[in-house]
C-alpha cells in the first residue's frame, strides 16, 4: 500500500513536469505546423537561468521560477523571430523546422556548455520538509512540483479557453488560412504561443532541475519523453498530451521501480508504439488518416 | 535529358571522383590526411544513403545513426566475442543493420511525416541511452566490471584489417584502399538507385503519395525498402568504422553526431545527387578548422544547420547547379506549381 502511493505520487510528479514540456510542444505544433526540437535546450536554459538568478544575482528562490517563466518566453520570442518565422513558409517547411530548431538546440546547449562548463550543479532552489499523509512521508518539494504544475496547466487552459487571445489562437491551430481570413492576426499568434510554450519549457526545466541537477544536455531526454507523450496523444492536441503525460509517467515510474531503472523510458516507448500501430493518428487524433 | 543519359553523367563524375580519390595517396601519404580522407569516405556513405531515404524517398527518418553503430557495434562484438575474421564480421554487421532496419520500418513506416522522425529518434536515442547505463557483468570475477556493450567506454583493442603485419609503415594506405573500394561501390549504387526507375518511385511517393499510390506505387512497399536499402550502406559504413579504429562506442550515435552528419545531408542539398558528398567535405573542413578554435564544432554546426535551412533550404547542391545554369545562359521552363516535399 505505502509502496502504492509513493509510486502514485512520484508518476504524479514527473507526470507533471512532462505535462508543462508536452503541452508546450503540442501548442506549437498546433499552431505553427512546426516541430521543435529546441524544446529541450529551453528547458536547460529555464533551469540554468534560475540557477544564475539566484546565485549570482541573489535572489530569493521562489522568485526563480518567475526567471525562468521569463527567460523560457524570451527564448522562445527570439526563436521564432531569429528561425521560425523565415522557415514555417517555406516548402518543405515540416523537416527544415525540424533541422533549424535542432541548429538551434545544439547552439544553447554549447553556448550553455562554454559558459557554466560540464560540471553538473544543484539547483539552489528547493523546498525542504515533508509531511506524512496516511502514513506516508511526502516530500514538499513533490507536494510543490505537482502545485506549481497545476497551476500552470489551469492558467494555459483559462487563456486557451476563456480569451480571446486563446480563440486566436485555436482558430489558427483549426485553420491557419481561414483564421486569417477572419482577422486573426496569425503572425502575432505565432509570436504568442512560441512566448507561451517557451515560458512552459523554462519553468518544467527548472522543476527538473530540483529534481537531479544541471547539466547542459539535461533537457534531452525529457523532450524525447514530451514529444512521445504528444506523439501518443496525436500532435497537437494540447488536453491529450496533458492527460498521456501522466499516464505515461506512470508507466514509466512503476516499470522503473519494478525492473530496474533504466528501463522505464524504453518501457514507455514500447507502449507507445504498440498505441501507434493501433491507432496510427494517435489515441486523440482527430486527424483522419488515410492509409495509402 | 533523357534518364540513361543524365544516369550515364552522373556515373561519369562518380568515376572522376573515385579516380582522384585512388590517386590522392600519391599527393600525400601523410597518415593524419589520410585517416581524414578515410573518414571522408565513412560520413559521405552515411550522408549519401541518408539523402536517398529523407531527400528522395521523403522518410525523415532520425535513426541512420543508429544503424552506423549496428554495424560499429556488430564487427566490435563479431570479433572480440565470438572470434569472427574480420572480413566475415562486415558483412555479418551489415546484415544485422539491415534486420534491425526492417524492424524499425515496419513499425515506424505504418506512420508518416514527422512521427516517423520522431519514433525513429527515440528509438535511437533510447539504444543510446541503455547502452551509456549498461552494467550487466561480462566478467564478474575481476575488479573492474565489463559490460557486455562495453557501456560509456565502448568495445576497442580487436583486430581491424589487419594490414599491419603485410605493409608495415604503410598500413593505412591498405585501410585507405579497402574503404574507398566500398566507397565507390556505394555511391555508384546509389547513383544507379537514384537515376534509375526505383529512384523514379520514390521521388513519386515523396512529392505525392496519392497520386503515386493510385498509380500502382505502393508506399509502405517502396518506403521499406528506401529504408532497408539506405540501412544496408549505412551499416557497412559503421562496419568499416569499427575496422579502422578497431573501436565501437556509444560516441558514434550520440545526438551531436547526429547533427553532425545531418548538416552534411542539408547543408549539401537533400534531394540531390551529389550534394551530401560536397557537404561531407565542407562540413568536415568547417569542423575541423572549428575544433582549433576552442573547441566550436558544435557552435558551428548549429549555426551552419540554420543559416542553410534559412538561406538555401535545398542546399549548396541547387545553388552550384543555378549557378551552372545562369552561367550557360540557359533558359529552364518554370515549373508549374511548388515542388511538394514530404
Amino acid at each position: 500500500m505505502e509502496t502504492l502511493v509513493q509510486l502514485t505520487l512520484t508518476s504524479l510528479t514527473t507526470g507533471s513536469m512532462y505535462a508543462l514540456a508536452a503541452v508546450g510542444l503540442s501548442l506549437i505544433w498546433g499552431a505553427l505546423g512546426m516541430l521543435n526540437m529546441g524544446h529541450g535546450a529551453f528547458m536547460t536554459l529555464g533551469a540554468y537561468a534560475a540557477m544564475t538568478a539566484i546565485n549570482a544575482l541573489g535572489l530569493p528562490p521562489f522568485l526563480g521560477i518567475f526567471v525562468s517563466l521569463i527567460v523560457g518566453a524570451a527564448i522562445g520570442i527570439l526563436a521564432h523571430l531569429l528561425v521560425a518565422k523565415w522557415v514555417i513558409v517555406q516548402d518543405g517547411a515540416h523537416t527544415n523546422i525540424m533541422v533549424a530548431t535542432a541548429g538551434l538546440a545544439i547552439l544553447i546547449e554549447d553556448s550553455i556548455l562554454k559558459i557554466y562548463g560540464g560540471y553538473p550543479y544543484p539547483q539552489p532552489f528547493s523546498v525542504t520538509g515533508s509531511v506524512s499523509i496516511g502514513g506516508v512521508a511526502v516530500n514538499l518539494q513533490s507536494v510543490f512540483i505537482l502545485l506549481v504544475a497545476l497551476v500552470l496547466v489551469g492558467v494555459v487552459a483559462f487563456l486557451l479557453l476563456k480569451t480571446k487571445f486563446g480563440r486566436a489562437i485555436r482558430a489558427t491551430a483549426m485553420n491557419r488560412d481561414a483564421a486569417r481570413l477572419m482577422g486573426v492576426r496569425t503572425e502575432t499568434v505565432f509570436l504568442q504561443v512560441m512566448a507561451l510554450a517557451g515560458a512552459l519549457a523554462g519553468v518544467s526545466g527548472m522543476l527538473i532541475s530540483t529534481q537531479a541537477t544541471l547539466s547542459p544536455m539535461m533537457g534531452g531526454a525529457p523532450m524525447l519523453k514530451a514529444f512521445v507523450i504528444c506523439v501518443v496523444a496525436g500532435l497537437g492536441n494540447v488536453w491529450g498530451a496533458g492527460v498521456m503525460a501522466i499516464v505515461l509517467a506512470f508507466a514509466e515510474v512503476v516499470v522503473g521501480y519494478s525492473i530496474g531503472l533504466h528501463f522505464g523510458f524504453p518501457a514507455m516507448l514500447l507502449i507507445v508504439i504498440l498505441v501507434l500501430i493501433w491507432r496510427p493518428e494517435g489515441l486523440f487524433g482527430k486527424e483522419r488518416v488515410v492509409r495509402l | 535529358m533523357k534518364r540513361t543519359q543524365k544516369l550515364q553523367n552522373h556515373l561519369f563524375i562518380g568515376m572522376a571522383i573515385v579516380a582522384g580519390f585512388a590517386l590522392l595517396p600519391m599527393l600525400s601519404d601523410e597518415r593524419f590526411f589520410l585517416g581524414q580522407v578515410i573518414l571522408f569516405f565513412i560520413w559521405a556513405i552515411v550522408a549519401m544513403s541518408w539523402n536517398l531515404l529523407a531527400g528522395h524517398s521523403g522518410v525523415f527518418s532520425l535513426a541512420q545513426l543508429l544503424f552506423v553503430a549496428c554495424g560499429a557495434y556488430g564487427v566490435a562484438m563479431g570479433v572480440t566475442y565470438f572470434g569472427l575474421p574480420i572480413w566475415v564480421a562486415i558483412p555479418a554487421a551489415t546484415l544485422l543493420a539491415v534486420v534491425v532496419a526492417l524492424i524499425i520500418g515496419l513499425a515506424c513506416l505504418r506512420l508518416s511525416g514527422v512521427y516517423i522522425a520522431l519514433l525513429t529518434l527515440a528509438i535511437a536515442q533510447i539504444v543510446h541511452s541503455l547502452i551509456l547505463s549498461d552494467t550487466s557483468c561480462l566478467d564478474g570475477s575481476g575488479v573492474s566490471c565489463v559490460a557486455v556493450s562495453g557501456g560509456t567506454r565502448g568495445i576497442s583493442g580487436f583486430d581491424g584489417f589487419g594490414f599491419k603485419p603485410i605493409l608495415r609503415g604503410n598500413w593505412i594506405l591498405g585501410n585507405y584502399y579497402v574503404i574507398l573500394g566500398a566507397f565507390a561501390a556505394v555511391i555508384f549504387a546509389i547513383v544507379v538507385v537514384i537515376h534509375g526507375r526505383l529512384g523514379l518511385a520514390f521521388r513519386a511517393i515523396r512529392d505525392n503519395v496519392g497520386y503515386a499510390s493510385s498509380r500502382g506505387v505502393d508506399r509502405k512497399r517502396y518506403q521499406l525498402l528506401a529504408f532497408v536499402v539506405s540501412a544496408f550502406f549505412t551499416g557497412l559504413a559503421g562496419g568499416l568504422y569499427a575496422a579502422h579504429f578497431q573501436f565501437a562506442g556509444p560516441s558514434i550515435f550520440e545526438f551531436s553526431n547526429v547533427l553532425f552528419v545531418l548538416a552534411m545531408m542539408v547543408v549539401g542539398g537533400m534531394g540531390s545527387t551529389w550534394g551530401p558528398l560536397i557537404g561531407t567535405a565542407l562540413i568536415m573542413v568547417l569542423t575541423e578548422i572549428a575544433t582549433g578554435y576552442g573547441d566550436a564544432k558544435n557552435l558551428l554546426l548549429g549555426a551552419a544547420l540554420i543559416v542553410t535551412v534559412i538561406l538555401m533550404p535545398n542546399g549548396l547542391a541547387k545553388v552550384i547547379d543555378d549557378t551552372f545554369t545562369k552561367l550557360r545562359g540557359v533558359v529552364r521552363p518554370k515549373t508549374i506549381g511548388k515542388e511538394v516535399r514530404n
